[in-house]
């Protein structure tokens, strides 16, 4: 096993300790545990072992590691106390606008926003309601004086308490209903996109673009065959339905580390380069060393370099004052390479 | 798919007229429709009418995909490296920066680097790119092998690049000379103080047009 | 009345030219077309094939044609984004009145009252000055079938003799030289013959950017060994990497020809043979440039005597060429001269009517070749034939079922109906496919004439700079809109099909000729159908004459691929390269292979004279305008496609850095051309690929960036051609920016 490996799993094997310890402490050392739901709890575990490890390996890429360095880098910068209030105000419109509204997508299409945003939102409430559920963290008692009432136990604390038969209590046992009606919308509409368009036609493959809309579309339908079933159809099917609708979430969890799924996790990503920007912007600019026009930060640059050099690249020119090739901005790029060749039509004209 | 083995992309920048056909086909491409991921760029207008059109040369290792923190630049099994994956893509802008030919472009407001894709709807279903069908020069070849060498008996297609201390092998051709230069790669940054185009018109006719003027 | 209703911002305001962008359909990737429809590209002479992508009765996008023999799938940026031009914001779709109360000067009114409104106008005019006052333009973009009946509508319905069209400005002058060379008119050769010769001379021709499929051609000629030599005052794309440059002084290229031959005598490259079986007049021309030394030759054009020898040694020894030229030796008042220089060394060389071995001019428009052979060209009558010539006219009043007597004779050419409106001659015009007022040099002149007009109407599909000055506008049809026949540059009949419907109340031009002849109770012989009817009577029309369409058929177009003329009978397969060995035509009736009785070409002796308006002290610089690749013509369909705009979106001149230096002018800058008829100020480019006595502006805008505010209305005394390519100017740049800069966008 690679060093990276052995560390990659290290680091996966504690955190999925840590969530193990954290399932046991919040469950009152298994007491609240719902036992039904222990398939769901292991593939969590599971899926938080692959996507530590993956996220680990990932880091360990070299732009990656540059990236996270640098991140938590200008995250310190950022902590400065004189620009800390604007930095935060920042940092939540920046949040607000990708993660919550996803607003380049908006300006890729509306209808491809639609989609997207009806599953991210979906998805997101789904798991808030089921993960604390599955990990046995939240719990309803009804109250000892007023059997009418419920009250939520977090962590086996108890916190607010509400009507059963209300609208707080309707909205809050469908959670799990709204978010599949979401899910399904979203991918309908992703679905419908990919099978009439002809770029996605062209580029799209079943395991990383089709294969996880049917999953999500898979959870979403067993899970409101189930509430049909026990809530119209008197538990009719109701034992296998619940099979089936287990084994597609727990597909879908332990599929999270490998397909499209883990850009959730690698997202989070697109803040800090954000503010890398930010820092990069207000610092000294790189010239190109051929037009003299400035074309990136330095600290951009300089960065580049390393990891070209750490991923083996030999982009050096010693002999040049331009010291790096990585110092010659793009479009000097491509007007070199039309120069190069006509140069060689030169000499070749001039000997023929 | 299949078809990709047989047919090749050529580029020769010294047929190019600077039309920007290609430029303003690629954008009625389907997998990037609205955007035309190819450069035409100017070597410069002041000295010479020189253009070159720069496609994606789709490298044996790209460079793009390597410095990609997000690892979201995937080549096909047919070697074609296609756009930053859209829910990958962090729009950092590493590879626009690194890549030796200045080929990925930042689509700022999509926060997305999109590319040269060898127009893969079209090609992949056995049709040419855009810009290699309507390039009225023949600067952006695209078809077999055995094709191109009968059409050009003057040029051999290279596929190697020099950067610095650096070798790059790529998917598409560049047209060289056949002649007496015999060259093994096409050197890049050899050329960095280069600029002189072929013809000049190197007339010293306004000293007569102004002699009254100058009293000479 | 035919002033401008209201100011020009308004109008612009309403009708445009705004820029169309891809949006809706047209940017989805996800349509299926209804069809896809095989045409042609409505821009220039080239004619690529192109399919239109249709879907809801509008052209989406485009697909490669490539098994169209000429393009192969190939398209410039124009014919790539020409299907913006469709369903367009500025698409005219009613007729419309001059209002000066109306808000942008024009309200629409229904068809059919507009149509009332100019039959009246036509019959009040022609009744009170008699049938000449009323004059007629057509355009060279026009569909063969419509200049025909253009032709006949003039001078059957409206019995005037005055009518000419817009290929005056284009390649008149190749057209009279080869007619008095060669007895015809048309390119030599097929453009596939530039693939087999082993020098190559471009003339006065931006190909890269006025011709951009010929590259190929150009290119795949050089890698089968060919050698280019091309004559330009600019470093053309093409010259960058052509193996001789010869950078000629703007007006100097009969010098030159004549120079070559000098050498060409001299050193014995002659074809005697050839010379002396299928030509006359050669003595004479020698005698003539004997006193074109190569000294003198040098002196003239600016080209160093060195240059000059080398070019005459590879002309003169070569086993195979092809000698092509476009306006850059044609718009000159010696255009004809300058044309027929060409000829003679292409004649001296005796590389002609073989394979490999040709000449063309490149013509410039659409239809420039097709629209000029039957009948919308002041002197001529379909086939080609003469309108002063009583056979022609006897063939052709017998097809229109009138007598010849009714004929009207040889009216003149444009510019001078434009005159004969200043001396009260023409009272009216209807004018189609044509924007005078941008593509007319002096065009303060132009504007002041058509003020001068009683009435004034036009047909066009926008809105033109021309059409503001109306006072009727009906909405034409576009090129996707109708079908028909046109000839390309290389003689090559095609068929352009229709794609979609006309919008509104627009429809085909050739229904609103028709409908005026109605309303004017002249429809005799003007109730076609549909073109194909009009093509059946034209290919009668054509029969026996020069150009003779007599054995052309759509489906044997659409069978071949296009069929070169002349086809004189049903099996002919039409004529891809003129005066082969053993090759007949209906002049020479067998003696020999040119379009003369005895079947010989002429040598004409070409003198050289200087530019009308030759540089003096007062106005010390040559000016030259010509196209950039992204424009055409006058811009009213290319100003109108925003991404065309964007790639060029405003005229710049382009000054050497050396000429750029003595008047402290920097890249960018506002410059301000003066000359003896106008200004214009424009921005500076500052390059070094032009001479640096000249500068260059490229023509496709209007208004105050109209280069025609300052280039010279001088013609050639035979083809009427006006003298684009050459006047002297002076700039200066302390004026600043001038008082459009401010409100107008690129393209207005």
């Amino acid at each position: 096993m690679s060093k990276e490996k052995l560390k990659a799993n290290i680091w996966a094997f504690v955190v999925t300790a840590i969530l193990a310890r954290l399932i046991t402490l919040g469950s009152g050392n298994l007491d609240r545990f719902d036992a039904a739901l222990v398939p769901y709890t292991f593939a969590t575990l599971f899926a938080v072992f692959g996507i530590t490890r993956r996220y680990a390996l990932w880091l360990h890429r070299p732009p990656t590691a540059m990236y996270w360095t640098r991140g938590w880098k200008v995250f310190l910068l950022l902590l400065h106390p004189r620009h800390v209030g604007s930095n935060a105000i920042l940092f939540l419109r920046r949040l607000i606008a990708h993660y919550a509204f996803n607003d380049f997508i908006w300006r890729r299409g509306r209808m491809r926003w639609l989609a997207h945003w009806c599953i991210m939102w979906g998805c997101v409430i789904a798991v808030a309601i089921t993960i604390p559920l599955v990990c046995g963290w939240i719990d309803f008692r009804s109250e000892a004086d007023n059997l009418e009432w419920y009250r939520v136990l977090v962590f086996g604390y108890p916190t607010v308490a509400f009507p059963i038969r209300s609208l707080v209590g309707f909205l809050t046992f469908h959670g799990l209903v709204w978010s599949s009606f979401l899910v399904i919308f979203g991918v309908l509409l992703a679905l419908r996109r990919r099978l009439s368009d002809h770029g996605a036609a062209a580029l799209q493959q079943f395991g990383e673009d089709l294969l996880p809309l049917f999953l999500l579309f898979a959870i979403s339908v067993t899970g409101l065959m189930l509430t049909a079933s026990y809530t119209w159809m008197k538990g009719y099917g109701y034992d296998f339905l619940a099979i089936l609708h287990a084994i597609t979430v727990i597909f879908t969890l332990l599929w999270l580390p490998f397909g499209k799924f883990f850009h959730i996790f690698q997202r989070s990503a697109t803040v800090g380069v954000a503010f890398y920007q930010d820092v990069g912007k207000q610092g000294e600019q790189a010239k190109c060393r051929r037009c003299g026009n400035e074309f990136a930060s330095r600290m951009h640059v300089e960065d580049l370099i390393t990891v070209e050099k750490q991923l083996g690249y030999r982009y050096e020119m010693p002999d040049s004052p331009v010291e790096h090739y990585q110092w010659i901005c793009p479009r000097c790029r491509r007007a070199l390479l039309g120069l190069a060749q006509g140069v060689l039509w030169n000499e070749s004209q001039a000997q023929g | 798919m299949f078809l990709l083995d047989q047919n090749e992309f050529f580029i020769d920048p010294a047929r190019c007229i600077g039309c920007q056909a290609c430029v303003q086909a690629c954008s009625e491409c389907d997998t990037h429709k609205g955007h035309a991921m190819i450069h035409l760029e100017y070597v410069d207008r002041g000295q010479s009418t020189q253009t070159v059109p720069v496609v994606c040369m789709h490298c044996e290792s790209p460079t793009c995909a390597e410095v990609c923190p997000a690892d979201a630049i995937k080549k096909t099994e047919d070697g074609v490296v296609q756009s930053a994956r859209k829910p990958r893509c962090v729009a950092c802008n590493n590879c626009v920066l690194a890549c030796p030919f200045g080929v990925p472009k930042m689509i700022t407001d999509f926060e997305l680097m999109m590319k040269c894709d060898l127009c893969y709807d079209r090609t992949s279903a056995g049709k040419k790119p855009m810009c290699a069908t309507v390039c009225p020069s023949g600067a952006l070849f695209y078809g077999p092998r055995p094709e191109i060498d009968q059409l050009r008996p003057r040029s051999k297609p290279m596929n190697q690049f020099q950067f610095g201390r650096q070798t790059i092998t790529t998917k598409v051709h560049m047209m060289a000379p056949t002649g007496p230069v015999k060259a093994q790669y096409l050197d890049v940054t050899e050329v960095m103080n280069e600029n002189g185009p072929r013809q000049r018109i190197a007339l010293d006719i306004l000293s007569n047009l102004y002699a009254s003027e100058d009293g000479v | 009345m035919a002033s401008l209703p209201v100011k020009d911002l308004p109008i612009i305001e309403l009708f445009g030219p705004h820029r169309n962008y891809s949006n809706g359909l047209r940017l989805e990737s996800a349509v299926e077309p209804d069809k896809l429809v095989q045409t042609h590209c409505c821009f220039c002479g080239m004619q690529c094939g192109i399919q239109l992508k249709v879907k809801d009765n509008q052209v989406i996008g485009f697909e490669p044609w490539e098994e169209f023999p000429f393009n192969q799938g190939m398209l410039c940026p124009k014919g790539v984004k020409r299907y913006l031009q469709g369903a367009h914001p500025d698409r005219l779709l009613k007729a419309y009145q001059r209002d000066p109360a109306a808000p942008a000067g024009f309200r629409a009114l229904p068809y059919d009252e507009a149509i009332q409104r100019v039959a009246q106008e036509i019959e009040r005019i022609q009744s009170t000055y008699g049938p000449d006052s009323f004059a007629v333009f057509g355009g060279a973009s026009l569909t063969t079938e419509k200049a025909y009946l253009l032709g006949k509508f003039a001078r059957m319905g409206l019995k005037t003799c005055n009518i000419d069209y817009n290929g005056r400005l284009c390649m008149v002058s190749a057209a009279a030289a080869n007619k008095k060379a060669f007895g015809i008119d048309r390119a030599a050769n097929p453009w596939a013959d530039i693939l087999k010769a082993e020098v190559i001379w471009i003339a006065g021709a931006n190909i890269a950017e006025c011709f951009p499929i010929l590259t190929n051609y150009l290119w795949q000629a050089r890698e089968n060994g060919a050698k280019i030599i091309v004559v330009d005052p600019r470093i053309t794309p093409i010259a960058r990497t052509c193996d001789l440059f010869l950078p000629i002084k703007p007006g100097r290229d009969i010098a030159l020809f004549n120079g070559i031959l000098h050498l060409m005598i001299e050193k014995d490259w002659l074809d005697h043979d050839f010379i002396d079986t299928h030509t006359v007049g050669f003595a004479a021309l020698a005698e003539h440039v004997k006193e074109w030394t190569p000294r003198r030759c040098a002196e003239v054009t600016g080209i160093t005597e060195a240059a000059i020898r080398k070019a005459a040694q590879w002309w003169g020894s070569a086993k195979s060429s092809f000698l092509m030229h476009a306006r850059g030796i044609e718009h000159h008042t010696h255009g004809v001269q300058n044309c027929l220089g060409a000829i003679n060394i292409v004649l001296a060389s005796g590389r002609i009517g073989r394979e490999g071995c040709g000449y063309a001019t490149i013509t410039g428009q659409g239809n420039g070749q097709g629209g000029r052979e039957h009948g919308q060209k002041c002197d001529q009558l379909p086939g080609g034939r003469d309108i002063e010539n009583p056979e022609h006219r006897a063939h052709v009043a017998k097809v229109w079922g009138i007598t010849p007597e009714e004929l009207p004779r040889a009216g003149v050419d444009v510019y001078e109906v434009f005159r004969r409106i200043d001396r009260g001659e023409v009272r009216g015009l209807l004018n189609i496919c044509f924007n005078p007022l941008v593509s007319l040099p002096d065009s303060g002149f132009i504007k002041r004439m058509l003020e001068r007009l009683q009435f004034f109407v036009t047909i066009d599909f926008f809105m033109s700079e021309t059409a503001r000055h109306a006072d009727i506008v009906l909405p034409g049809s576009l090129h996707e809109e109708d079908e028909g026949i046109v000839a390309s540059a290389e003689g090559r009949v095609i068929k352009i099909n229709a794609a979609v419907d006309c919008p509104g109340d627009a429809r085909q031009d050739w229904r609103i000729i028709q409908d005026i002849a109605r309303a004017l109770g002249r429809e005799k012989g003007l109730t076609f159908a549909n073109p194909r009817e009009i093509f059946e009577e034209l290919r009668r029309a054509s029969a026996g004459g020069i150009a003779d369409y007599s054995g052309i058929t759509y489906e044997k177009i659409e069978k071949q691929m296009g069929v070169f003329w002349p086809c004189p009978s049903d099996d002919h397969p039409g004529t891809p390269r003129l005066f082969e060995a053993g090759s007949s035509n209906p002049i020479a009736k067998g003696k020999g292979r040119f379009y003369f009785p005895d079947g010989k070409a002429r040598f004409n002796v070409a003198p050289y004279t200087p530019p009308a308006e030759d540089v003096d002290d007062e106005f010390p610089v040559i000016l030259t305008t010509g196209r950039v690749v992204s424009q055409y013509l006058s811009g009213t369909q290319t100003r109108r496609i925003g991404p065309l705009v964007d790639q060029y979106p405003e005229p710049l001149i382009e000054i050497h850095p050396q000429l750029a230096s003595r008047h402290g002018i920097k890249d960018g800058e506002w410059v301000r051309i003066e000359g003896r008829r106008g200004i214009c100020t424009l921005r500076a480019r500052i390059v070094t690929t032009i001479r640096p006595d000249t500068i260059f502006v490229p023509y496709h805008w209007g208004g105050g960036k109209s280069i025609n505010q300052v280039t010279i209305a001088a013609q050639d005394p035979i083809s009427k051609i006006p003298e684009y390519k050459v006047c002297a100017v002076r700039i200066l740049n302390q004026y600043g920016p001038p008082a459009n800069a401010q409100g107008l966008e690129p393209q207005q």
